[in-house]
């Protein structure tokens, strides 16, 4: 071949080319020599050849004729056609690379051009890649004229599939492909034409569809063989997205097939969650989770219904056992629930966290009936029991909640003094620290040691009060906890300021220069929300004592003065917030040792209150009681967060152990250690633990290896 | 604190007067059950040596199960750390680690 230039005659050139082209296309036999022949056309030649292209690649206008010609079978028309056309135009862009990447990429617009704009350039028509423009005429002239008829064939297609016909898979699956492929090279949302012409529809559809099917599956049966029918039929649906559909659509099609036959029948559901529950019907309970789980709003109807349910099984399966019966029963009857309950939840609810938490009541709740009920009953006994609360204990995965719940409860019971007897309680604790090792109890075990040092510490303090060179009357009955810091699970924030009334001025600071004797280096904070007092009331018929709060102490004491008192006196005279005064006041109210002058409900700051010089009480000794000693939702909220708190630190630990040790360790490994290492407290989610490694990192105790991604090594 | 401390010699001379009319009071104080909470009176929460809470026992102690054992102590500077600590420190650098001064033992915890 000459290098000279030369001239070339473009028609006759370009009608050879189109034979050849055409041939390819339709998967035809070309010629070797006309093969040699018809690709060696220089550069030039083929920029012009690109032109002519997109003007010329017309042959497929014939298709959609004879697509549309051939009746019922549009679909498997097209699907061959598109196959085969699809393939040429592999074969065409194959055979043009050299065009493709000399020619079109250096005159293509970049991504910066089409987004700023680009002067001088036609931006209707950039420049395409052979194949890409192969795929665009399809879709021009193939698709749109056809877009009509095609998407009416599908959906019908797929509505006989719902209705257990067979069809033709490959075809159908063919022919929605076609739709995501013609737009695949662009770079930009390359799947909008599909969702466009198709996706959108299709969901409609479906979701008209799955509203009838509902609405005749809710006719023809009960709750039970709905929620089967229901699964069946979103499991098919699932399959059927798998054959057709693009992977985008997967998650799309299920959750509009969720809406229309469980959120739009949401009500029913939960109506029918009593009675599933109630009776135990595993299944149910099973398949009505699965459902529930997914739509939003969906299960804390049915964790309620739970929670409810377990807290009535445990009242019913103890309060029928009088006292005469064996103790043991009690507690038998209690464990049979909690396994049961365990079971269940483990089996059939996959464990769900929520679920745990209605667990966690019970152990609570178990809790409670260990102690308080448990007065009567010599210590054997209780010691019986405590051991079998053990062996449901060791059920419990999340042992860390129990922890700060029993810790919450074990404060209360040694403050309040609400417990049975201090040996049954040091018993417990050496029962927990069996089963979970001295870390588990040590805070436990602290508490429970303040309370002997308490108990020492009054001895000391009352001979101290009498071997003073003046002898003191501190004018009451004193006695007192001190706690250590850091080991009981109070608050140190006090709910309120206060200002001590005088009467106890003494007793404070008489202790106080006891306690700072006796020790060096502390300080004490007086927790005046968990203090109590007993006071006489001198001014009735008899003489009766009330138990009260410091707070309630405090407001009392201010009527010695003067019969009415306002509000605002006890404001200034307590300095307690307005919550916690009007809290106080009210609780005075609600017993009626107290009148309001107004008579209003309200409590205001014009209040003035002033005692009820006619109050009567069956009792000589009663308590008034507050709000103070019930479990608040605040409080619980606490718990949980602190225990989330402390699942971190917990775990950076362990990571911190591990990497120390290993030095290097792949992430999976890492997170499989952890888990093994933290199971006796609690299941750790992954997530916690990847935000761990993380803060860990951040923190530069351990460091993403330098040769591999997913591997960190321990920095000294 | 100050407000306290004001009450308390406001009333003092009520109080004398008070508890010997008590039988004419509206009310008297029979018991009072007191709570409170002590803690070391320290600037810092955390021993600087070993990074634990001054109210938790250091990690030697922890580990040897000796809690009740593990004190803080106060140098001149006003410094504090687990006493087990702060003598494992002298050993290498007789200076508080937070502010270099020589470490003299002010006091020591009980």
């Amino acid at each position: 071949m000459s290098l000279k230039p030369r001239v070339v005659d473009f028609d006759e050139t370009w009608n050879k080319l189109l034979t050849t082209i055409k041939a390819v296309v339709m998967l035809d036999y070309v010629e070797r020599a006309t093969w040699n022949d018809r690709f060696s056309y220089p550069v030039s030649m083929s920029s012009i050849l690109k032109f002519e292209l997109q003007q010329n690649i017309l042959f497929s206008k014939f298709y959609p004729r004879k697509v549309l010609d051939s009746e019922e079978k549009v679909l498997v028309m097209y699907h061959r056609y598109w196959d085969e056309y699809s393939k040429g135009a592999d074969y065409m862009d194959c055979l043009y690379r050299y065009l493709n990447t000399q020619f079109i990429k250096k005159n293509k617009l970049t991504e910066a051009d089409l987004q700023y704009g680009y002067g001088g350039v036609d931006m209707n028509e950039p420049l395409m890649e052979i194949g890409e423009l192969a795929l665009d005429t399809w879709r021009k002239l193939m698709i749109e004229p056809l877009q009509a008829v095609l998407i009416r064939m599908l959906l019908n297609e797929i509505k006989n599939d719902r209705c257990g016909e067979n069809p033709n898979q490959k075809v159908i699956h063919g022919v929605i492909n076609s739709f995501v492929h013609v737009e695949q090279y662009k770079k930009k949302c390359p799947l909008k034409f599909y969702q466009e012409i198709f996706e959108g529809l299709f969901l409609t559809k479906t979701g008209e569809y799955y509203k009838q099917e509902a609405s005749n599956l809710l006719q023809e049966s009960n709750c039970s063989q709905y929620m089967e029918k229901v699964l069946g039929r979103l499991k098919d649906e699932e399959m059927r997205c798998r054959k057709y559909l693009h992977p985008s659509s997967y998650a799309k099609v299920i959750h509009e097939c969720q809406q229309r036959m469980v959120a739009d029948h949401l009500q029913f559901l939960h109506g029918e969650c009593q009675n599933i529950i109630r009776q135990e019907k595993r299944d149910d309970m099973a398949n009505m989770y699965t459902l529930l789980r997914s739509v939003a709003n969906g299960l804390p109807h049915m964790i309620q219904e739970l929670q409810v349910h377990i807290h009535n099984e445990g009242l019913r399966g103890t309060s029928n056992l009088s006292q005469e019966n064996m103790p043991t029963l009690f507690v038998e009857s209690v464990l049979e629930v909690h396994s049961k309950f365990v079971q269940l939840i483990n089996t059939v609810l996959n464990g769900d966290q929520h679920f745990m938490s209605a667990l966690d009541k019970l152990a609570k709740y178990c809790d409670n009936l260990l102690k308080k009920s448990a007065k009567g009953m010599t210590e054997n006994e209780v010691e019986d029991k405590l051991t079998s609360f053990i062996t449901v204990f060791k059920y419990i995965d999340d042992k860390d909640i129990f922890q700060k719940f029993y810790a919450r409860m074990l404060a209360k019971r040694l403050i309040h003094g609400l417990s049975l007897s201090m040996d049954s309680e040091e018993a417990m604790i050496n029962k927990l620290k069996q089963a979970c090792g001295y870390e588990f109890t040590s805070k436990l075990h602290r508490m429970y040691t303040d309370m002997s040092v308490s108990a020492d510490l009054n001895n000391k303090f009352n001979n101290f009060i009498k071997t003073q060179e003046t002898v003191v009357d501190l004018g009451i009955g004193f006695q007192i906890y001190v706690l250590q810091a850091g080991a009981w699970p109070l608050t140190h924030v006090p709910s309120s300021t206060f200002a001590i009334p005088q009467e106890l001025e003494k007793s404070v600071q008489m202790f106080e220069l006891f306690y700072n004797q006796h020790f060096s280096g502390r300080k004490l904070t007086w927790l005046h929300y968990l203090c109590t007092g007993e006071v006489k009331m001198n001014y009735l018929s008899k003489p009766y004592v009330a138990m009260v709060t410091t707070y309630q102490m405090a407001v009392l004491l201010a009527f010695n003065n003067s019969q009415t008192v306002s509000y605002k006196e006890l404001q200034d005279g307590t300095q307690m917030n307005e919550k916690e005064l009007q809290k106080t006041i009210k609780s005075l109210l609600d017993v009626k040792m107290l009148n309001h002058d107004s008579q209003k409900e309200e409590i205001e700051t014009e209040s003035t209150f002033s005692l009820n010089m006619s109050f009567t009480s069956k009792r000589t000794k009663f308590k008034i009681t507050t709000s103070m000693q019930k479990d608040t939702p605040q409080e619980m909220e606490q718990t949980r967060s602190a225990v989330d708190e402390d699942r971190k630190m917990y775990l950076q630990a362990a990571i911190v152990r591990i990497m120390k040790a290993r030095k290097m360790l792949r992430h999976n490994a890492l997170i499989q250690e952890v888990i093994n290492q933290s199971k006796a407290r609690f299941n750790p989610s992954i997530s916690m633990i990847k935000k761990c490694i993380e803060v860990l990192i951040d923190k530069q105790y351990i460091e993403r290896s330098q040769t591999s991604a997913d591997e960190y090594s321990y920095v000294a | 604190m100050d407000d306290g401390d004001e009450s308390g010699l406001v009333l003092s001379h009520n109080t004398s007067a008070g508890s010997k009319s008590s039988g004419d009071k509206m009310f008297s104080l029979k018991k009072w059950n007191a709570v409170a909470m002590w803690s070391w009176d320290v600037e810092c929460d955390t021993c600087a040596i070993c990074r634990v809470q001054v109210m938790d026992a250091c990690l030697r102690c922890q580990a040897e199960n000796k809690q009740e054992d593990c004190v803080v102590v106060w140098g001149e500077c006003n410094h504090s750390f687990h006493n087990c600590c702060m003598s494992l420190w002298v050993k290498q650098n007789n200076r508080c680690p937070l502010c270099q001064q020589d470490w003299v033992v002010q006091r020591i915890g009980k």
